[in-house]
């Protein structure tokens, strides 16, 4: 195709979408307000979840909301990461001023990962296996933006 | 399971930017398949497409490709996820036994929205979404470092992957432009921009425009229309978890058991042996080796030492695969397609030799959570 023959419209339409979080989430955003995290644990397998959840897909059973709640660390170990000029978010407008480092940190006592930014870490320092803690915002709010990222021990 | 034929196929070229509307080019490819089978629209007694709406841009997509689409007042459906999908669904309406003529399309134009910001309405709105940390890429870039890391494996073996689907891709004329190479080297993969490090930007399958239609038929209707239709002997499909930390990331359990499910229905007992070639829906070059893996094609670990060229072991995306081009909605359709063709001998310029059974793969979520195989046959 050569020559530009298509005019594009934005044709946007503002409809903005608000989601419950549910009741596991809510207990655990609850916990987020005073800096502590929070994960389940299946009766059956002992597995603990970092989110919370209502079901073990594994073993399909079902964890009880007011059962089963496991208190755990700030601390965690980085079990992978990548490393990202781009903002996830945004790729179109592509770059992000520094490159940031995304982690996978399996919280201790915890059987899952979950994925936040490594925090005043160099590229050449890190480390599958390095130990990590959760750096909190000051003021948390309840919500994923509560933990800024992780932060070497 | 009852073998079903296709019976016919087209696909439009692929372009970053195709620059004519998405109603024509699926008009395009639906009037091309049901011409190669030398068929009439009245033929077809069900038609089932593939868009999404958030590609599309509208809710309820199909709403709009009736007519273009081969489904006006038509029996008519739609699946929201990847086109080897959709033909899933084309292919049980047949096996239903209510229908003679089964079409299936999909695709949509890339070029109209930002395909990997688009990704992050993939994540769980509620935890993952607000901060913004994942999305295909990303979680590509997991993936690739998680299996470097477990066997030891270096990034220029996975280059090696891209180069050799690039330049796949140059001698198949369908593909996209920007992703035909027959003088890239490794080098190149690695010289390019980091997306996601170690994923490198030639390493993804970069999402365009396209279309692409195909129809199915039962044994006794195929051998009607067509004296060399290539039969789908098997298929399997299979789901895993969502989250990105809950899966063991070196290795796909949904192609595995996906796998085990479409050879058991066709019979086969060794795929190493008896399959002769693979279309995968690699989205990103380190995909194809896992996927390779979890179908048996090669040892655990041993996906980078495997001869996947056009006259190699066991060929693998000798049409240039999803990296020659990944219109969405379309790329595991496309994969169905070009293992047809080569079983039909019909793939100039990379036809795989003897090429009597051959394995298509489609996918769709982060790290390809969930994947779908089929197994094709030639001859009648
Ligand atoms: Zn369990």
């Amino acid at each position: 195709m050569t020559e530009k023959l298509v005019v594009t419209n934005k044709g946007f339409v503002r409809a903005d979408f608000s989601f419950w979080v549910g009741l596991y989430m809510d207990k655990f955003y609850d916990s987020f307000e005073n800096k502590k995290i929070i994960g389940n644990k299946c009766s059956k397998c002992g597995k603990v979840f970092v989110p919370p959840r209502k079901k073990c897909g594994k073993c399909n059973e079902t964890i009880p909301l007011d059962n089963n709640w496991v208190n755990l660390p700030n601390t965690g170990t980085l079990l992978n990461y990548t490393i990202t000029h781009y903002k996830v978010s945004d790729r179109a407008a592509r770059k992000a001023k520094k490159p940031q480092i995304i982690g996978m940190v399996q919280i201790d006592g915890s059987d899952t990962a979950i994925v936040y930014r490594l925090l005043n870490i160099d590229i050449e320092n890190v480390k599958i296996g390095m130990k990590l803690k959760i750096e909190w915002e000051e003021k948390p709010k309840g919500n994923p933006a509560d933990i800024k990222g992780f932060v070497q021990v | 399971m009852d073998k079903v034929g296709i019976v016919g196929f087209y696909q439009v070229k692929l372009y970053s930017d195709a620059n004519y509307g998405r109603y024509e080019m699926i008009f395009e490819a639906v009037r091309g398949a049901i011409d190669s089978a030398g068929l009439k629209k009245k033929d077809i007694t069900t038609a089932i497409s593939c868009t999404n709406d958030y590609y599309d841009g509208r809710t309820i997509s199909n709403c709009y490709t009736v007519e273009v689409g081969g489904g006006y007042m038509a029996d008519e459906s739609k699946v929201e996820m990847d086109g080897a999908h959709a033909v899933l669904y084309g292919l049980m309406r047949i096996l239903s036994g209510n229908h003679k003529l089964s079409l299936v399309w999909g695709g949509s134009m890339a070029s109209c929205f930002p395909y990997h910001a688009a990704r992050l309405y993939e994540t769980d709105p509620t935890w993952e979404r607000p901060v913004a940390y994942v999305n295909d890429i990303t979680a590509a870039g997991f993936q690739m470092r998680a299996y470097l890391e477990k066997y030891g494996v270096s990034i220029e073996d996975i280059a090696k992957i891209a180069v050799k689907n690039r330049k796949n891709a140059s001698r198949n004329p369908l593909a996209l432009q920007e992703a035909q190479n027959a003088n890239i080297t490794v080098k190149d993969v690695l010289d390019s921009e980091i997306y996601a490090d170690p994923v490198t930007e030639l390493m993804v399958a970069q999402p365009c425009d396209g279309v692409a239609a195909l129809l199915l038929a039962p044994e006794k209707q195929a051998l009607k229309i067509t004296d060399n239709p290539v039969w789908i002997t098997g298929v399997g499909y299979n789901q895993e978890t969502y989250y990105l930390g809950d899966r063991d990331l070196t290795k796909s359990m949904s192609m595995e058991l996906a796998g085990k499910m479409a050879f058991d229905a066709a019979g086969i007992k060794d795929p190493k042996k008896e399959i002769d070639l693979a279309e995968f829906f690699e989205a990103y070059a380190h995909e194809e080796v896992i996927f390779s893996e979890a179908l048996g094609l090669v040892d655990m670990g041993e996906g980078t030492n495997l001869n996947s060229e056009i006259d190699g072991d066991i060929p693998i995306n000798p049409s240039g695969g999803a990296i020659g081009g990944n219109p969405p909605c379309g790329t595991g359709l496309i994969r169905i397609i070009e293992a047809a063709k080569q079983l039909k001998g019909e793939a100039d310029g990379y036809q795989v030799k003897d090429a009597k059974k051959a394995i298509a793969s489609g996918q769709i979520g982060m790290c390809a959570q969930n994947n779908i195989v089929y197994i094709l046959e030639g001859g009648n």
